[in-house]
């Protein structure tokens, strides 16, 4: 087959409903999701206790990132301004979802956070549930949830400390919509 | 966006999606009805609709394709059909140039290879990353590409396959298995523009799951491999 043909036929695929996209509804339409138990790792900023992510009660900044990705490096200083910009109200946690413990161990991922400079709580999706739950394909993936747990921002690879405070602010002064995931990633 | 467009992209929307299911669910019955046991997972959501569209790659129940392919680190070619019989494969094509699609598809047959290894069936399965750039990726870059992904390159169930030439390149990864791909005719951004496809076939060789168009997030794939493995 030629190769134009074959990509005719997967733009065709796009079309009927293979891809998805996202919809912003009214707050009222939205259902938060359902908060997953996760375990941080003890390292700077980070307890090493269990977490709740997203905090239910709290706007939340969930940031899922892998130690083999050069984007998610260098996407960890503007999330150290933000992290110095918030406050307690914000829960910010950065989640790997790598198996660690067989591809990287805990300590390399220690390592990773300081010397990246991390300093919020950093944990691990050990049995892919947020994962799973939130769809997560690909790294960076950050997400802002309201303090029902509801999804209103969502965003795949590089963005800037104000983009993210932007969003943050956006859901304290009411004008965050809810972003309902219909279908995998937008088109 | 005004509202207005996506009240009506979502009406239009739900309306295919309840046709899709309705099919779906025909088309279960069918196969279910023809006794055809090659596969163990249910089909895909959209079957219907993807099964008339007629792609160039296989989707489900297919008979998984054969091709043979220099496969560094080995010092054999490897047969995408030599693992029938004895293992479930999950098949990929990638180029360590990428950005993001690439890396990704990778750490999923990381995360089942780590999957495997814990629940022990690293002897059931076989993971093969397909590179369509095989001038660029040589066998080093392979490697690096992928131990830095986490990969175990030695635990006897992760395969590189890289073909020995343009020609090959052509008939493995776009006449064998329909994985479309071009290069970028920007300089900027990418070097090559291809969709994520990924396959996974059981032992018996039949393709039970194509995961395509977006990268399927890690646990999708992990409880699809699980499932056909117990």
């Amino acid at each position: 087959m030629r190769r134009r043909e074959l990509i005719a036929g997967l733009a065709g695929l796009s079309t009927i409903g293979g891809a998805g996209w996202y919809l912003q509804t009214k707050m009222s339409d939205a259902a938060g999701i359902d908060p997953v138990a996760l375990q941080t790792i003890e390292a700077p900023g980070s307890s090493g206790e269990e977490v709740t992510v997203p905090a239910p009660g709290s706007v939340s900044l969930v940031t899922f990132f892998a130690t083999w990705c050069h984007i998610c490096e260098a996407e960890m200083e503007p999330l150290g301004e933000v992290a110095a910009a918030i406050d307690d109200s914000v829960q910010m946690v950065s989640v790997t979802n790598e198996p660690v413990g067989y591809s990287v161990t805990e300590s390399e991922v220690r390592q990773w956070w300081r010397d990246h400079d991390g300093r919020w709580p950093v944990a691990v999706d050990a049995d892919l549930e947020l994962t799973e739950l939130l769809d997560i394909s690909g790294v960076p993936t950050m997400l802002v949830f309201d303090e029902n747990n509801v999804v209103t921002w969502r965003n795949r690879g590089r963005a800037s400390a104000e983009t993210i405070l932007d969003e943050i602010a956006a859901v304290r002064d009411g004008s965050a919509r809810p972003l309902q995931q219909i279908d995998g990633e937008s088109p | 966006m005004t509202n207005q467009v996506h009240s009506i992209d979502r009406r239009t929307f739900l309306k295919s999606t309840a046709a899709v299911s309705i099919a779906g669910l025909a088309g279960c019955q069918t196969l279910a009805g023809s006794g055809n046991q090659n596969v163990k997972l249910d089909p895909p959501e959209n079957y219907e609709q993807l099964k008339n569209a007629e792609l160039p790659y296989p989707i489900y129940g297919e008979r998984f394709p054969e091709a043979t392919v220099p496969s560094p680190f080995v010092e054999t070619d490897i047969s995408t059909r030599q693992f029938v019989g004895d293992r479930h494969v999950l098949l990929t094509f990638v180029y360590t140039r990428c950005g993001s699609v690439c890396p990704a598809l990778t750490s999923n047959l990381v995360q089942v290879q780590a999957d495997a290894a814990q629940r022990g069936y690293s002897d059931e399965v076989a993971l093969l990353a397909t590179t369509f750039d095989p001038e660029y990726d040589t066998a080093e870059r392979l490697r690096d590409f992928g131990e830095g992904r986490g990969a175990n390159l030695s635990a006897d169930n992760w395969y590189f396959l890289r073909p020995d030439s343009e020609a090959q390149v052509e008939e493995v990864v776009v006449e064998t298995f329909g994985h479309a791909f071009q290069k970028n005719p920007s300089e900027e951004g990418m070097m090559f523009l291809h969709n994520p496809l990924l396959i996974l076939a059981n032992k018996q060789g039949y393709v039970e799951r194509s995961y395509t168009n977006k990268v399927p997030n890690a646990s999708t794939v992990v409880e699809d491999v699980r499932s056909i493995v117990e």
